[in-house]
């Protein structure tokens, strides 16, 4: 079994325990009323049970897997699909910067992380300025670029993002402690 | 109806109209050639742009980023093998090829002109067929709404492709998360856990900013950039010739992608790969497909156009979105303070019609500007993408934050573009999550409304000739898929085994 399979069954087991999560709250809401109409929590139950269930068959489905036909392959013959594939494998290989499947993976979490900080910053330092070094965080850190470019990409970015949603849209995008822009 | 066709034209005809309209076919165009931005993408980050704009402009510009989108998904498709758009991955398989044999330019002239006379057949059958729609949906019930809203729900479900199991199970995800909030018609605050930010729900603009455009972008950065080929381009001139021997697969092409786009869910990406299919089984240039065969671009670039204007058939005439983006478009109805469904056609006229009459213009302003200017739109592709998803990103921060000036949202954002990517790398269709997600309210006002008709009793469903014939479509829907499936695998298998049989006996 592959990560990736181990993964979306995990996925699924969880997305079953949501669902037998939103029946025990459905329930809890009144999924049938005194007058006999439809309460609260029926729709809660209804779509909690069918998750539950789906997520189950899934799980039940994935460790049964057998490899089967694609949508494309079924259409346009099993070579088209070969073809699809190929291209799909190719693409995983390394890309054009030289980096492997690891560095892309460790790009992520970078840019995962970068995210998350940037939005605990924006109380404090405002959302223009935070985002700004999102930007610069993400093109020198992450992308590797030099200084300046990084600097000016940014600059002109958070530049026409001022002009459309501050002046234009007049947004009242959080200013932060810092209360200048 | 020509009544209503001035109407559309004497709305569409406005300086700022044409303007937006202009502005929506550019961005689209770009849009759908630049890899990992699709139109869906697209149109769910650029709402908040369109916040001043009048309903029926901003309208007008969205949809034209969703039909631009699929004029530039062709130019990557062809030039660099890499499809901008999902409906323009079939167009590789002949489009590149043409590419490499030097007949790029004939390539994109073709799908631009097949996009065309598709998009204009698809747009006339579209203004025939939705207000005909619409004016029986205005007789439907609670209980017909409800049998419809079923099969939209199943229909997006066995075309999104993958398992059935896994469709279904994130349609009735998209329903379980609709259910957050307090509901109408009900004074509980469901699934809140105590969150003032939860009570009014969890808004779809916010999750299909996070799913399509951050999810997109984290599965991005996971998968790399390709490497870009550089084709030059020696010509636009398209032969009379190749003309003539497109013509047919045009119309085929804009017929089978009306027929498929029509239906929920469908949607333009599996139009395209079936008009390829049928074209290859009926052209007499068989052996051609795959090196380069002119039809093998026209019919599913027809088919995908076609496509993407029937998707507006159950979007306007019923309100039930015809795939991704159209669903987006849907959730973009609801910002604007409009309900989407068939009583639009009568309260907003002029709305419905200027929309369609401005996709007139704008496969005009698409077609004019795609025959010579497809070799400059290609410059676009020099952008690096390690320059690109940082702006996406912040783009659709500030977006989801300018549509609720609420921090809540942004945070929204993240935790689906989480949930997106995820999404993304276990393969789990993301088009029947969105549809769960937009129609769970309507879904539980009609639940409601038939619980009390049938004063609790849900076999009123099978009281009604039009709800049980809707169920029955369902049900066939559900089954056929697995049935044929079954039926191509035995007879593939039945196949591969007789050349075996053959050699031991």
């Amino acid at each position: 079994m592959t990560a990736v399979s181990r993964v979306a069954i995990g996925t699924s087991v969880l997305l079953a325990l949501i669902g037998i999560g939103a029946v025990i709250g459905g329930l809890g809401y009144g999924v049938i009323e005194e007058d006999g109409l439809i309460g609260p929590g029926f729709l809660p139950t209804l779509a909690g049970g069918l998750v539950a269930v789906f997520a189950i068959g899934d799980v039940i489905g994935r460790l049964r897997a057998k490899p089967t036909l694609s949508e494309a392959e079924i259409i346009l013959g099993a070579d088209a699909g070969e073809v699809l594939a190929e291209e799909k494998a190719a693409e995983s290989d390394i890309d054009i910067f030289g980096r492997d499947q690891k560095q892309r993976t460790r790009m992520l979490v970078a840019v995962l992380a970068i995210l998350i900080v940037t939005l605990l910053l924006v109380p404090v330092l405002g959302f223009i300025i935070s985002f700004a070094l999102m930007l610069l965080a993400i093109a020198i850190f992450v992308e590797k670029r030099k200084w300046l470019p990084a600097l000016a990409v940014t600059a002109a970015a958070l530049a026409v993002t001022y002009l459309i949603f501050v002046v234009l849209l007049r947004v009242p995008l959080p200013q932060g402690l810092i209360g200048i822009i | 109806m020509f009544d209503n066709l001035a109407l559309g034209f004497a709305t569409a005809f406005t300086a700022e109209n044409l303007l937006w309209c202009l502005v929506g076919v550019v961005l689209g165009t770009v849009i759908g050639l630049l890899p990992g931005l699709g139109s869906t993408t697209g149109v769910a980050i650029l709402i908040p742009l369109t916040l001043t704009l009048e309903p029926v402009t901003a309208l007008i510009m969205l949809a034209g980023i969703y039909y631009g989108a699929q004029y530039g998904g062709t130019i990557t498709s062809v030039l660099i093998s890499t499809p901008g758009e999902a409906a323009s991955v079939v167009t590789t398989l002949d489009g590149y090829q043409m590419a490499r044999n030097g007949r790029a330019g004939s390539a994109l002239a073709i799908s631009a002109i097949g996009s065309f006379v598709a998009a204009i057949i698809s747009l006339a059958l579209l203004m025939t067929i939705a207000p005909a729609l619409a004016a029986l949906a205005l007789n439907f019930g609670p209980v017909e709404n409800l049998s419809i809203m079923i099969l939209g729900l199943i229909i997006v479900v066995s075309f999104a492709g993958g398992s059935l199991a896994r469709g279904l199970m994130m349609a009735a995800t998209g329903l379980l998360i609709s259910t957050v909030g307090v509901a109408t018609g009900f004074s509980d605050a469901r699934f809140t856990f105590g969150s003032i930010d939860l009570l009014g729900g969890i808004p779809f603009v916010e999750v299909m900013i996070g799913l399509f455009a951050v999810g997109e972008v984290l599965h991005q950065i996971r998968v790399g950039a390709a490497a870009p080929i550089r084709t030059r381009f020696r010509d636009m001139v398209i032969s009379r010739k190749e003309l003539k021997k497109s013509a047919a697969p045009i119309l085929r092409g804009s017929a089978i992608g009306f027929v498929l786009g029509i239906l929920p869910g469908a949607g333009s990406t599996l139009a395209s790969f079936m008009a390829y299919g049928i074209e290859k089984k009926v052209s007499p240039n068989k052996a051609n497909f795959g090196k380069g065969a002119i039809e093998g671009v026209a019919a599913p670039e027809a088919a995908n156009n076609s496509a993407a204007n029937a998707n507006f058939v159950p979007t306007l005439a019923l309100g039930i979105p015809g795939g991704g983006t159209t669903a987006v478009l849907l959730g973009a109805f609801t910002i604007y303070g409009l309900q989407p469904g068939p009583l639009l056609f009568e309260t907003q006229p002029a709305l419905i019609w200027g929309l369609l009459v401005s996709f007139f213009i704008g496969n005009v302003m698409l077609l004019v500007l795609n025959l010579p200017l497809a070799p400059v739109f290609a410059q676009m592709l020099r952008i690096p993408y390690g320059y690109l998803y940082p702006i996406i990103l912040l783009t659709s921060f500030v977006g989801a934050y300018a549509v609720s000036n609420n921090m809540f949202s942004v945070l929204l954002v993240l935790i689906f573009g989480i949930v997106g990517w995820v999404m993304k790398e276990l393969d789990l269709p993301m088009a029947p999550l969105v549809l769960g997600l937009v129609l769970g309210p309507l879904f539980e006002k009609s639940l409601v409304q038939t619980s009390a008709l049938g004063e609790g009793n849900f076999g009123i469903l099978f009281s009604s000739p039009i709800a049980i014939t809707i169920l029955s479509f369902a049900a066939i829907l559900t089954f056929a898929p697995i049935i044929t499936r079954r039926v191509v695998a035995a007879r593939r298998t039945s196949e591969a085994t007789k050349p075996k049989v053959d050699a031991a006996s």
